[in-house]
């Protein structure tokens, strides 16, 4: 069984149409990345998937259930990290996870959750007094209360340091690892790459790409970038340069290793260097500006019914 | 019903917590309920007169404590995005909503059970002779006052605008029953009959009854079959209401 499942999801607001025709699966104990720019239809997606709203066409299943009618058996089973919801700002950290702890069943002790969410020295901070990312982290320890099943992680580490982000993906694979399904969206791109194993890209309520993570990046081009011997024009490369930046010349190509290694062997005939040479293969954000690219030369009729 | 009342126990920590809580709600509604009758019997007053403003005051201490509380703190817990928060936990939409309304019900009724008690002692205000008809008064109309409260949250846009935008109710009711004065003697009969269909004046019909020197359990029951209906009307319209138009969310701009 498949623990999400989306089926021509569409959904809109008055004449504006912020989700068309989406659809996608995830199996139980994978994390699965919705990804795209700002109002692309990635928290309308999570909302009705969460049970906040319903869907105008489509089914919408989670864990067999139908998020909308069974909401309180789905609300029982899964955990969410809202993109953005308040707190009760006059209590402590410790009290608003022992509320929380009231109001799921079978919640995990206050002590498990402030420690998995690295809360445990703020556990007598008033929560007017957190930090952005401690309040992300709060928002994780509540997700969590409960053991769900299924978790979903709206923007999960907006705020963090470094090493709060880094925590954080830790806690999210071990949950993985658990058995957890996570659905992430997330604007950092590195973070998506590392953490999921598969994929969705949205784009004006649309999904452009979707997939395996390694078999998506897979099929993309390389890079291979490198500054340009000012002797050279980008003409008589063995590699055409798909971009200059300054000089900077950037070559896409499908396999960079063997791209790097013709130019390689191509300036060392001629007694040249190349300077600050880099390889390496497709990221997702690689994918995801080609993509941003492709799109913002038309579709102009999305947005709206 | 657990849920309920575990939202409605937590609903009453952060109740008596609250210092903006304690200063508007708590604090108004004490020195509103005692501060008049107090003064009338100070200056010598027959009980009568007291009695008639502490009953008076009653609509009034109810709007504020009651309707005025929950629509400001349920406004100002959905700008703030905290009802969501409460509605992505297994709690029902029915338990967040009815733990509130029942606590902020039960601090309406100690409110103003606290005041007439203050009234009692300092006054020669007598115990109601219903009493249990007295304190089911209250809590019927504290409840169907939370309950139109809540329903009221989907016209305020902001938390700060749920205080005033609620005041002319109980301002109207409290004109009725005669919390600004024998303001019956000069309003027009229509007027008078239109304020008395609203909850608070089915409030005022129970207290006066529970208040009334003479009377059986068998009267004071017949007495009360009208005001029970009228306030389990306004319940019903409160709850279609909440049904109907209840906003989860501030408005998407």
């Amino acid at each position: 069984m498949t623990a999400i499942q989306v089926n021509g999801l569409r959904k809109s607001y008055g004449d504006f149409l912020a989700v068309k025709d989406v659809s996608f699966d995830v199996s139980p104990g994978e994390i699965f990345a919705l990804l795209g720019r700002n109002g692309a239809g990635k928290t309308t997606t999570m909302e009705v998937l969460a049970g906040f709203q319903a869907p105008d066409e489509g089914t919408v299943r989670v864990l067999g259930l139908d998020p909308a009618r069974d909401r309180a058996k789905v609300r029982a089973r899964i955990g969410i990290m809202l993109q953005e919801a308040g707190f009760f700002p006059d209590l402590t950290v410790a009290q608003t996870v022992d509320a929380w702890r009231d109001f799921v069943a079978a919640a995990r002790p206050r002590a498990e959750a402030l420690e998995l969410a690295g809360l445990v020295a703020k556990a007598a901070t008033k929560v007017r007094q957190l930090s952005g990312g401690e309040k992300r982290r709060l928002d994780l320890a509540l997700a969590v209360l409960s053991r769900p099943d299924v978790l979903f992680l709206d923007e999960p580490t907006t705020g963090m340091d470094v090493e709060g982000r880094k925590n954080t993906w830790e806690v999210i694979r071990g949950l993985a690892r658990q058995g957890t399904t996570i659905l992430l969206t997330t604007h950092y791109l590195e973070e998506a790459q590392r953490l999921a194993s598969s994929m969705a890209i949205m784009d004006r309520g649309v999904i452009v790409a979707s997939g395996g993570m390694a078999e998506t990046l897979a099929a993309q081009t390389g890079r291979v970038a490198f500054e340009l011997p000012s002797v050279v024009t980008p003409e008589e490369l063995p590699v055409p340069v798909a971009t200059l930046e300054g000089r900077t010349a950037i070559c896409r190509v499908a396999d960079p290793d063997l791209a790097a290694q013709t130019l390689l062997s191509w300036a060392g005939e001629r007694g040249l260097r190349l300077r600050g040479l880099e390889v390496r293969t497709a990221t997702l954000e690689d994918l995801f500006l080609d993509l941003a690219a492709s799109s913002a030369t038309g579709q102009e009729e999305f947005g709206h019914v | 019903m657990y849920e309920l009342a575990v939202v409605s126990r937590f609903g009453g920590r952060l109740f008596w917590r609250d210092r903006m809580v304690l200063a508007s709600s708590v604090a108004v509604t004490l020195g509103v309920g005692t501060g008049l009758p107090l003064l009338i019997d100070k200056v010598g007053a027959p009980p009568a007169d007291v009695l008639a403003q502490h009953i008076g005051m009653v609509p009034i201490l109810l709007g504020i404590a009651s309707m005025g509380h929950i629509a400001t703190v349920l406004t100002a817990r959905r700008d703030q995005l905290i009802l969501k928060r409460m509605r992505a936990t297994g709690l029902s939409d029915r338990a967040i909503l009815g733990g509130e309304i029942v606590n902020t019900s039960v601090q309406a009724v100690l409110l103003l059970a606290a005041s007439s008690l203050v009234l009692y002692a300092l006054t020669g205000l007598s115990f109601p002779r219903n009493p249990l008809m007295y304190l089911l008064a209250l809590a019927g109309g504290a409840s169907v006052l939370a309950v139109l409260g809540t329903a009221f949250t989907a016209f305020v846009r902001r938390a700060e605008l749920a205080g005033p935008m609620t005041m002319p109710f109980y301002f109207l009711a409290g004109m009725g029953a005669g919390g600004f004065g024998p303001l019956d003697k000069v309003l027009p009969e229509w007027l008078l009959t239109a304020l008395d269909l609203l909850p608070t004046g089915a409030v005022v019909d129970l207290v006066r009854t529970a208040y009334a020197a003479d009377g059986t359990l068998t009267g004071d029951l017949r007495a009360a079959a009208v005001p029970a209906l009228t306030l389990a009307v306004w319940a019903a319209v409160g709850l279609f209401a909440i049904m109907k138009w209840f906003r989860w969310e501030a408005r998407r701009s």
